[in-house]
C-alpha cells in the first residue's frame, strides 16, 4: 500500500492505494491554513489502522510553512514504519486533476509578493513542456501560453492573460498514481521555488 | 523505565534525543544554523524553518543508530510545541506526531520553557521541588517557581528585551557577529568591568522584573563615543547583566520559601551569570544548581526529560495539538505593565 500526501496549498490532502494502484481511500477537505492540527489526524482516519509500504509527499511549489508540515510528518511516518519516502511534484498533482484530457494544460498556484507558481504540462501523460517558476501574473500571461489553467491560481491568471479557460483546482493526492515517474520519484525535500525573503545585512 | 524521543526544533537550533525516566542519555544530537544566520545579524524565521526539515530526520535515525536502538522501542515521543518561530516548531511537532502515529506510541507536546525548567532535575538527581528558577535566553528573562512538573509561577519578566537577546545586540554594536552570548563573554575575559558606566535598568525596584532595553542603548552610546576599548565595554556590558540579574533574582528569592535557585536557558551557559548566581544563593542561604552547559542551551534532552516527567503524570497529547509561537508556562500570570509579546 502506498500513502500519499499533499499540505502544499489551502487543501489538506491524503490517498492510499493498494494493490495495482487502485485508490483504496481518499480524504480532502480545503481548509486554508491548520495543516498542522488536521493532517495526521486525517492520515489516521484514512489508514484505519492499515500500514502502508511506502509514502509519496507533496514537494511544492506552493505554501513554504504547508509543505513542510507535508514532508515533516512523512519524514516521521517514514521513520516510524521503516518505510521508503519520495516526494511528488505539487504542481503536477494539479496538471493532474484533468485527467485524460489531450493538450497543453498549467498548473497555476498564488506564491509570494503577488507572483505565481506556474508550470506547463502535456496532455494525460502529464510530460513538463518546461520547469516550475514563480512569476508575477503579468509575465506569466506572457509566458504560459497553455489553454487550460487548473489550480487556485489559475483565474488571476486568466485575469491578466485576458484569455483560456480557468478551472480551481486542487493538489489531489488520489492522483498521485497518474504522475510519471520522474515526477514521483523526487527527493523527499521541499521545492521552495523562491528563496527566503531576507536580505543579508551589510557587513558586520 | 521509559525511554523517550526527544525533539526540538523552536529556534536555530535542530536537535533529538534519546533519554530514559532515570536519568540516562541514550543518545543526543544538536545542529546549530549560526552559520545560515549570521550573515542576517540574527535568526531569521524562514531560513530556519527550511534548515529544521533539512536537517532534523537525519537526527532522528542518528541517534537512534547511536543508541542502537529500534523506533519501537521507544516508549514516547516528545516534541517541542512551541513557544517559538512557528514554523520552526511545526517541522519537529509534525515529525514527532508522523513517529507517533506510526509506532502507536504517545506523543507527548511539550513547552520549550518547561523543557529549560526541568533541566537541571536530569543532571541534579538531588534537586527537589520547588526551587526558584531564573530562565534567562536569546528569547525568554523569566523568574518563575517552579512547584512541580506542570505548576509554575511567574514573577517576573522582561518588560523589554530578553537577557540573550541583550547579548546579541551588544555582541552586533561591538562588531562580534551573531550568536553574540560566547563572543561577548571571551571578550569580556580581557576588558575592565568597572571601565564603562552603564545603567543597571530597574536595579532597586520592588517588582523583580527586568529591562535590559536601556542598556543596550547605552552599549550603542559607548561604542560610538569611541572613549573606550571593546574589550572594555563587553566587560562592563556583561557586569552589568549580572548585577540585574542579582539584584532581581535577590529580590524574588525574598518573595519565595524555595529552598533551591536554579539557573537555565542559553545565558546560564555563561560563567560570570553562573559564578554570580551561586554566590547569591551562598548568601540568601539556598541551595544552587545549574545544568551543564550543553543543557542550557537549545537542546532535545530537555525536552524528552520534561516529556519523560509528562509522561510519568500520564499527560500525553492528542494528534491534532497545535505548534504555539506563544505560550507562557503560567498562564496565569497577570500582564506586566510595558512587557512587550515576549513577557
Amino acid at each position: 500500500m502506498i500513502l500519499a500526501i499533499d499540505t502544499s496549498t489551502a487543501a489538506c490532502s491524503v490517498a492510499l492505494f493498494g494493490a495495482n494502484e487502485r485508490l483504496m481511500a481518499r480524504e480532502q477537505e480545503v481548509i486554508g491554513r491548520g495543516h498542522a492540527e488536521r493532517l495526521v489526524p486525517m492520515i489516521e482516519k484514512l489508514l484505519d489502522g492499515r500500514q502502508p509500504d511506502a509514502i509519496l509527499v507533496g514537494v511544492g511549489p506552493g505554501s513554504f510553512t504547508g509543505i513542510r508540515v507535508g514532508i515533516a510528518a512523512a519524514q516521521g511516518l517514514a521513520i516510524g514504519w521503516n518505510i521508503p519516502l519520495d516526494g511528488m511534484s505539487s504542481l503536477a498533482l494539479i496538471a493532474a486533476s484533468a485527467g485524460e484530457e489531450p493538450g497543453a494544460r498549467a498548473a497555476v498556484v498564488p506564491g509570494g509578493h503577488g507572483e505565481l507558481f506556474v508550470q506547463e504540462f502535456d496532455g494525460p501523460d502529464l510530460t513538463q513542456l518546461g520547469p516550475h517558476r514563480s512569476l508575477a501574473p503579468e509575465a506569466a500571461a506572457e509566458e504560459i501560453g497553455a489553454p487550460l489553467l487548473l489550480g487556485p491560481g489559475a483565474a488571476t491568471l486568466i485575469a491578466a492573460r485576458g484569455s483560456g479557460e480557468a478551472r480551481e483546482g486542487w493538489p489531489d493526492a488520489g492522483c498521485a498514481l497518474d504522475l510519471p515517474e520522474d515526477l514521483r520519484k523526487l527527493a523527499p525535500k521541499p521545492l521552495y521555488g523562491r528563496p527566503p525573503d531576507a536580505k543579508p545585512k551589510a557587513a558586520v | 523505565m521509559a525511554v523517550i524521543l526527544g525533539l526540538e526544533s523552536s529556534c536555530d537550533d535542530s536537535a533529538a534525543a534519546l533519554v530514559t525516566s532515570d536519568r540516562q542519555i541514550l543518545a543526543q544530537a544538536v545542529v546549530g544554523q549560526a552559520d545560515q544566520h549570521r550573515p542576517f545579524g540574527g535568526v531569521v524565521p524562514e531560513i530556519a524553518a527550511r534548515a529544521h526539515v533539512e536537517i532534523l530526520p537525519g537526527l532522528v535515525r542518528q541517534v537512534l543508530r547511536d543508541a542502537a536502538i529500534e523506533i519501537g522501542e521507544v516508549d514516547a515521543i516528545a516534541a517541542t510545541a512551541g513557544p517559538g518561530l512557528v514554523g520552526g516548531v511545526m517541522v519537529g511537532l509534525l515529525a514527532g506526531k508522523g513517529l507517533s502515529l506510526a509506532t502507536g506510541k504517545p506523543l507527548i507536546a511539550v513547552n520549550h520553557l518547561e523543557g529549560h525548567a526541568l533541566s537541571p532535575g536530569l543532571t541534579d538527581a538531588s534537586l527537589d521541588f520547588p526551587y526558584l528558577l531564573l530562565l534567562a535566553s536569546g528569547g525568554h528573562c523569566q523568574l518563575l517557581e517552579v512547584r512541580g512538573v506542570g505548576d509554575y509561577r511567574r514573577l517576573a519578566t522582561t518588560i523589554d528585551d530578553a537577557a540573550g537577546e541583550a547579548f546579541d545586540k551588544a555582541a552586533k554594536q561591538l562588531g562580534l557577529g551573531y550568536p553574540g552570548g560566547p563572543a561577548v563573554e571571551q571578550l569580556a575575559g580581557q576588558g575592565d568591568p568597572e571601565a564603562v558606566p552603564l545603567p543597571r535598568p530597574l536595579v532597586g525596584s520592588g517588582e523583580p522584573h527586568f529591562s535590559f532595553a536601556g542598556l543596550k542603548s547605552a552599549v550603542q552610546r559607548a561604542v560610538q563615543s569611541g572613549k573606550y576599548r571593546p574589550a572594555d565595554i563587553a566587560a562592563s556590558f556583561q557586569a552589568a547583566v549580572v548585577d540585574c540579574f542579582v539584584d532581581r533574582t535577590r529580590i524574588a528569592l525574598r518573595k519565595s520559601d524555595a529552598p533551591s535557585l536554579v539557573v537555565a536557558g542559553g545565558v546560564a551557559a555563561n560563567a560570570s551569570v553562573r559564578e554570580a548566581l551561586e554566590t547569591l544563593a551562598a548568601e540568601e542561604g539556598r541551595a544552587f544548581s545549574v545544568p551543564p552547559g550543553w543543557l542550557c542551551t537549545d537542546n532535545a534532552a530537555m525536552i524528552g526529560w520534561a516529556g519523560a516527567q509528562r509522561l510519568a503524570a500520564g499527560w500525553v497529547d492528542g494528534l491534532d495539538v497545535p505548534a504555539r509561537a506563544r505560550w507562557p508556562l503560567d498562564e496565569d500570570a497577570e500582564k506586566v505593565r510595558g512587557a512587550g509579546v515576549k513577557a
